[in-house]
């Protein structure tokens, strides 16, 4: 009999996993069950489409249904697994139509992804409030934008940058707010996101930072933004609260949760319970350098969990990895990114560092397309071992933050990358690295 | 024999306490909240700008003027030791990459 691989979601994890197990069983029968209409798709991509970089949502699906079935994965959309019974290895499931019962399973792969922190204020039950994540829904959306004249976007999280970009891009009065002093606060360094602002402010997005949200006013549409600092009226709010995990199923099932609401697995993706996993938003990982257990990172990671989750629960071995958290994204006119933490973050926890910045060039400071291109590396004391570091530019902020993730992950030191090598092409790269010219000025610093 | 790659805090597994969990996500919650906030104000006063603005109430005062203040006073190594001792993914087996510092080839 073959082995029965049940996967409840159908993100990156999910999709990731059942592509996992088919590589390492291919005889396997593997099911996934969604509750929505669609998989294979990049959630990521629908802000692009809202601002108009990207000319339609069909274009952000990777596969169409049928790929699956011929794959051997069979997908039950709209569907909800609403318990999970990991003593008689069942879960239970509804579909539209109805109740269709129990259905057993040898191995089990939850990836039920995250959901939108509640704002925890009146009024959120109101129409014209947008919380960004299925596709059908922002298809939907994205005709009401054609009449909007004036939106809020509520929180800079990365999907709140992303929207608030979107959105002035289309044309569309926006405000964001939020309650930190500067955008991203959580993550990312004032003097990193000064650049964003000012591009904003050249955009026409008016930004209310060290501002909270007391409420949605309206009938039965949202027609005003309540704030500390007043009403900010609007035909649209967009909600972009923190990304909490959706894990009620496995802790009503009894899986353990960790300190950050996502469940707790080991580097085989396997939760509390032998024989069931977990990937995506819905668990937990070591960070690298901390060990602090992070949740809640991109979708990239989410594929990868989902494949390490489905080859192991189909008897394969992969090891997933602590994690080191390089991201970078656009925002306003300029690109940011960073791995690890930056300065915000190691103060929080208290983590000693010393820093090095630096302002370099994207490329030869002749060639067209030029952009600034600032780098700062936080580096151990006595070691120097690179443990964290933020960027903003006009271009390879993502390849930067990619290769410094491996640099923290391999122990190079600001010694290492004072003097490292680098690429040196007028149109592509300077004469001066601006990582190097980092690290340059951490030594400098510490011999002053 | 022991795998020397591999990092495990833990020394046996054994089911952990719900109560446990539920009070290590609410110590996460509210100290990483209140952490992040004297950071920001900290970061925002050297960049010249305005204070984050965070709940108020009894609570919100210990987490500010008693919580963060003691945690900041605590060396490092304790604090990470405490934070160790959380219950969590990292408390689990994890390989953790070797030192490749010796020639490749």
């Amino acid at each position: 009999m073959p082995l029965r691989v049940v996967i409840v979601g159908g993100g990156a994890g999910g999709i990731g996993a059942a592509g996992g197990v088919k590589q390492a069983a291919p005889d396997a029968e593997v099911t996934v069950f969604t509750e929505f209409e669609d998989v294979a798709y990049s959630p990521c991509g629908i802000p692009y489409v809202h601002g108009r970089e990207i000319d339609d949502f069909a274009s952000l699906f990777l596969a169409d249904k049928e790929a699956y079935v011929q794959a051997g994965i069979d997908i039950h959309y709209e569907t909800r697994v609403t318990s999970i019974d990991p003593d008689r290895r069942t879960v239970h499931v509804e579909e539209p139509a109805g109740d269709i019962g129990d259905v057993p399973y040898d191995r089990l792969i939850v990836a039920t992804g995250f959901d939108y922190a509640d704002p925890g204020v009146p009024g959120t039950d109101l129409g014209g409030l947008y919380y960004v994540k299925n596709i059908r829904r922002a298809m939907e959306w994205d005709k009401v934008l054609d009449s909007v004249s004036r939106a809020v976007v509520v929180e800079a999280s990365p999907l709140g940058l992303e929207m608030t970009t979107a959105l002035a891009h289309r044309g569309i009065e926006t405000h964001l707010i939020d309650p930190r002093p500067w955008p991203l606060a959580d993550v990312a360094d004032p003097d990193i996101m000064a650049p964003v602002e000012e591009s904003w402010a050249e955009m026409g997005v008016i930004m209310h930072f060290t501002t909270k949200l007391e409420g949605f006013l309206g009938d039965r549409t949202v027609r005003a933004v309540a704030t500390s600092t007043g009403e900010l009226p609007c035909e649209l709010a967009v909600v972009c609260t923190h990304k909490q995990p959706n894990n009620a199923l496995a802790r009503a099932a009894g899986l353990e949760i960790g300190s950050t609401g996502g469940l707790i697995v080991d580097e085989r993706m396997e939760t509390s319970r032998p024989g069931v996993f977990g990937a995506g938003d819905c668990v937990e990982l070591p960070h690298g350098v901390t060990w602090v257990p992070v949740q809640g990172l991109s979708g990239s990671h989410a594929y990868a969990q989902g494949k390490a989750a489905g080859v192991n629960a189909a008897g394969g071995e992969r090891r997933y990895s602590p994690v080191y958290v390089p991201w970078a994204m656009v925002a306003g006119k300029w690109m940011i990114g960073g791995v690890s933490f930056g300065e915000t973050l190691a103060k929080a926890l208290g983590i000693p560092y010393v820093v090095g910045l630096a302002d370099g060039i994207s490329r030869a400071r002749y060639y067209p397309g030029v952009r600034k291109t600032r780098v700062k590396l936080l580096g151990e004391p006595g070691t120097l071992r690179l443990i964290g570091a933020q960027m903003v530019g006009g271009e390879g902020i993502k390849e930067r933050a990619d290769f410094l993730a491996m640099a923290v992950r391999t122990g190079v030191t600001l010694e290492d990358l004072a003097w490292m090598e680098n690429v040196y092409s007028p149109p592509i790269g300077a004469l001066n690295e601006p990582i190097a010219l980092a690290a340059q000025n951490a030594l400098s610093r510490l011999k002053s | 024999m022991t795998d020397p790659s591999v990092r495990r805090l833990a020394a046996r597994r054994r089911p952990l306490r719900h109560a446990n969990l539920r009070f290590a996500g609410w110590l996460r919650h509210h100290s990483e909240h209140y952490l992040l906030e004297a950071a920001q104000t900290e970061l925002a006063k050297q960049a010249g700008r305005t204070s984050p603005v965070g709940p108020t109430g009894p609570a919100a005062v210990f987490w500010r003027h008693v919580f963060v203040p003691v945690y900041r006073r605590l060396p490092w190594r304790v604090r990470r030791r405490v934070m160790a001792r959380m219950p969590g993914s990292h408390r689990r087996a994890w390989h953790v990459p070797p030192d490749r510092r010796d020639p490749a080839v």
